[in-house]
């Protein structure tokens, strides 16, 4: 089944000066499926990722959301149009609580952000929608405790709450599961598994169990350049791909 | 404007703004390579100003005079980095500008204690005095030919130390990746404690120098770090070649502007910041 | 709750009371009471300072550029001997400072970190030497405003503004609603994406915010607050000058910030009354108070890493 074609890119290319991050990427994602990425360290996959959420700007090539061309429009413009990010390197407020964490990606979509005079407190309906995400993910008990008090698995969690907070149709995941512990990790893929029947996904995961296990499309690329895109078990018995792995020392098969 | 004018305007302009390069490339050294806004730069400059004029009233030797000023202001800058700017490596930038502010205060207070609030003077050395004529109405000073061509003797020395020279390595090595030259084995505090002290004899040499040409009084230290402060973030903070050529810029805009437009002469030099931080807003040689 | 935070309580109960009736104490000496008044319209500055570069992260060496322009936009805009409103021309102070604001900022908050220190002070040293080298704006000397606004709401007449125990009680009403007015800022849904800009500002734009428009506007309004604080400074004695807008003006209101500690707004009142104190206690007993002052702010930097705000709050706030 073809769900609706939620974001895609035409000869993506970023180049840094002289070094070629990514060459010439063209990938379709689609609604309601998880698309996994993967490839040895180097291979663009993050930068990939930047350039989805418009956090960099591409060299050349095209980005559309929903036929839309946005390669172009600012970074918060992305987020606006329902393409969310969670980041490697965990990004939350450390200083706030997990529901103010929570409350802040929210508040984004219910206004009155420029109401000098109302309190943050008083809209009872972000509090719910922000506890709901929190929920969801499975931290609903960490609601009221700070965010750097809580371990940094919940931490990783967290940073998906938000994202899911925000509404959005797109997830941009950046390794969810980086440093994770093998039962954290579980959760984590559970929670995707719901997510993915909603939600149109990218995942960038090192974790070849997880990728295998969810993604509905499986994309590996090797340093910058586009090798190879299929279902999981296509990917697998691709002899390229065992090469490109296999060269780089890693035991993954 | 005559020739001859434009010619004297050009060498002044020329001679503040070696001058500037010298007291600027104290303060960019130290921000390039330590991360330290060190507000009270413009301290040294005076503290060499007045450490100048109090050894030449007891040597009588303007010479002599100047090399203990250099050695004394070597040492504070030693004392300053190993007591207090040690402390603020971690902390922020707003702890840096407090801390040295707060040194301003002290070495005012400590100027007016031992050296009271009237404008002092030191006449310029005999060897250096008189003038060399340009054209038969014209004359130049000499001592600030001497000047000039010190500011461009002590720009060699740091080009050749920074590029060619192992202290320059490690300097140059310490801009862009502190850790790094920590896990080299190299004693980064030792490092820090050099580039501090020739930074704070920069600006104290500059001072000394400066002491003939202009009067020595409270104050003088405030001016210079604000023009000090236009030359570093015109150039790029932490680069000394953008210091060099941003500091000639800043020397020549604002002699000329003083005598082209005097009504706004005052207000030149941040126009012409204001411009290139609009343009380029890390300065112009950032790296 | 507007005022959460137990020591802010306990310093608003007993400053304010405080400041309420000491003129009642020093009824025969209008010195002190003027005195008082200076600092607390400077007091009022570094709140709005304090604001911006403590809760908005924008660190600006220029603010008191929007000090000096509150007393010469007055000078400007006033009529030389007609009395007119104080209300009506706050606002206009108010307003017109808040556009010369937004001007400035959306060239400025296109920078960051040492950058933006400099390019607020470039301007702010651009608008000095402006006033300080035009002889329409009087020069270093300054201008004289021979006439007094009058006070009066709807034909009432609250303060007589040449009274300086009416002034002084002018001024405390301002603070006072000034911190109001921060507290209720940021509590405000306004000051939760203000307070997520200035924890992870890179996090605030991935979650859609355009981090500018919020940055520009607290700009906007600390200026303008600034520059109020500057009209009341020119009111008090009729005068205003460039030293107003040096930048030692915006170094002091820094100092005094970090002093009672960054961010906490309340803490600007303190660290200004202790300045202010330490400054008057020490020039009376030796001419040379800037050592000790020197010496004191080194030794609250070591020391008290968060102010005296950050001190007293570690002592008296009950552990979570």
């Amino acid at each position: 089944m073809t769900t609706e074609l939620m974001l895609e890119t035409e000869g993506l290319c970023k180049y840094w000066g002289g070094l070629k991050a990514l060459d010439d990427i063209s990938l379709q994602f689609h609604d309601k499926q998880l698309h996994g990425i993967v490839g040895p360290n180097g291979a663009g996959k993050s930068t990939l990722l930047n350039l989805l959420c418009g956090h960099y700007k591409p060299t050349s090539g095209r980005i559309l959301h929903k036929g839309e061309p946005i390669e172009a429009i600012k970074p918060h413009a992305f987020a606006r149009r329902g393409i969310g990010r969670s980041f490697q390197k965990t990004n939350i407020y450390p200083g706030a609580t997990c529901l103010e964490n929570c409350c802040v990606a929210v508040q984004r979509r219910m206004g009155g952000n420029f109401n000098f005079l109302r309190s943050r407190y008083t809209q009872k309906v972000l509090d719910e929608i922000a506890t709901e995400a929190l929920e969801k993910v499975g931290l609903g008990a960490r609601r009221d405790e700070i965010a750097s008090h809580i371990s940094y698995g919940e931490q990783r969690q967290l940073e998906i709450a938000m994202v899911l907070a925000t509404a959005p149709q797109v997830l941009l995941l950046d390794e969810p599961m980086a440093g994770m512990g093998h039962e954290e990790s579980l959760l984590i893929i559970e929670l995707l598994k719901k997510l993915k029947r909603e939600y149109c996904i990218v995942l960038v995961e090192h974790d070849m169990d997880a990728v295998f296990e969810l993604s509905d499309q499986l994309t590996v690329m090797v340093d910058g350049q586009h090798l190879i895109t299929g279902t999981v078990d296509e990917v697998r018995d691709d002899p390229r791909v065992k090469e490109a792995y296999l060269g780089q020392g890693d035991e993954v098969f | 404007m005559t020739t001859s004018l434009f010619f004297v305007q050009l060498i002044n302009g020329l001679q503040y703004g070696l001058l500037l390069f010298l007291i600027a490339s104290g303060l960019t050294l130290v921000f390039g390579v330590m991360g330290i806004l060190n507000l009270a730069h413009g301290s040294m400059f005076m503290v060499g100003a007045y450490l100048a004029w109090y050894f030449f009233e007891h040597t009588g030797s303007f010479g002599i005079s100047a090399l203990i000023s250099a050695a004394i202001a070597l040492l504070i800058g030693i004392a300053i980095e190993r007591g207090l700017i040690r402390h603020l490596y971690r902390r922020n930038h707003l702890d840096q500008v407090l801390l040295t502010i707060g040194m301003i205060f002290v070495f005012n207070a400590l100027q007016s204690l031992l050296w009271g609030n009237d404008p002092l003077g030191v006449p310029v050395p005999q060897a250096l005095s008189g003038a060399v004529p340009l054209n038969d109405v014209l004359e130049y000073p000499v001592y600030r030919i001497f000047v000039a061509l010190l500011c461009i003797a002590i720009a060699f020395v740091m080009y050749y130390m920074i590029n060619k020279t192992r202290l320059g390595m490690l300097i140059r090595a310490g801009e862009s990746n502190r850790e790094m030259v920590e896990c080299l084995g190299i004693d980064i505090r030792r490092l820090y404690t050099i580039v501090f002290a020739i930074g704070v004899m920069l600006a104290a040499v500059a001072g000394v120098a400066s002491a003939p040409m202009s009067s020595i009084m409270p104050g003088m230290g405030e001016h210079v770090l604000i023009t000090c402060f236009v030359v570093v973030v015109i150039g790029g903070m932490g680069s000394i070649k953008g210091a060099f050529v941003a500091a000639l810029l800043v020397g020549l805009v604002d002699t000329f502007s003083s005598v082209l437009v005097p009504q706004i002469s005052s207000m030149m030099i941040y126009i012409l910041m204001a411009f290139i931080l609009l343009i380029k807003p890390q300065g112009l040689f950032s790296s | 709750m507007l005022f959460n935070k137990r020591t802010e309580r306990i310093f608003i109960w007993v400053f304010f009371p405080l400041a309420l009736l000491l003129p009642l104490f020093l009824e025969q000496n209008t010195f002190y009471v003027s005195k008082l008044t200076s600092i607390m319209i400077f007091a009022l500055f570094v709140m709005s300072l304090d604001y911006l570069v403590g809760r908005c992260g924008l660190i600006t060496l220029g603010h008191a550029m929007f000090y000096g322009l509150g007393g010469y936009l007055f000078w400007m805009l006033a009529p030389e001997y007609t009395e007119v409103n104080f209300w009506v021309y706050t606002f206009y102070v108010c307003m017109i400072a808040a556009a010369i604001a937004l001007v400035i900022g959306f060239l400025v908050l296109r920078t960051s970190g040492i950058y933006m220190i400099m390019i607020t002070l470039a301007f702010a040293q651009m608008a000095f030497y402006f006033f300080s080298d035009s002889i329409e704006f009087g020069g270093n000397d300054g201008l004289f405003i021979y006439m007094k606004p009058e006070t009066s709401i709807f034909g009432l007449s609250l303060f007589d503004l040449d009274n300086p125990i009416h002034f002084y009680y002018l001024c405390l009403l301002s603070l006072f609603n000034t911190l109001v007015f921060f507290k209720l800022l940021i509590r405000s849904r306004f000051g939760r994406v203000v307070d997520a800009i200035h924890q992870n500002p890179g996090r605030t734009t991935a979650l859609g915010y355009n981090i500018f428009m919020f940055r520009l506007m607290s700009y906007v309004i600390a200026s303008a607050l600034g520059a109020y604080a500057g009209y009341l400074f020119t009111l008090q004695y009729g005068f205003v000058n460039p030293s107003m807008l040096a930048w030692t003006t915006s170094g002091s209101a820094l100092v005094m910030s970090i002093l009672g500690g960054m961010g906490s707004i309340y803490g600007a009142i303190l660290g200004t009354f202790v300045y202010e104190g330490l400054h008057y206690g020490l020039e009376h007993m030796t001419e040379h108070w800037m050592l000790f002052m020197g010496i004191l702010i080194i030794a609250m930097v070591m020391v008290f890493k968060n102010g005296i705000a950050g001190y007293l709050e570690k002592l008296l706030e009950k552990r979570s």
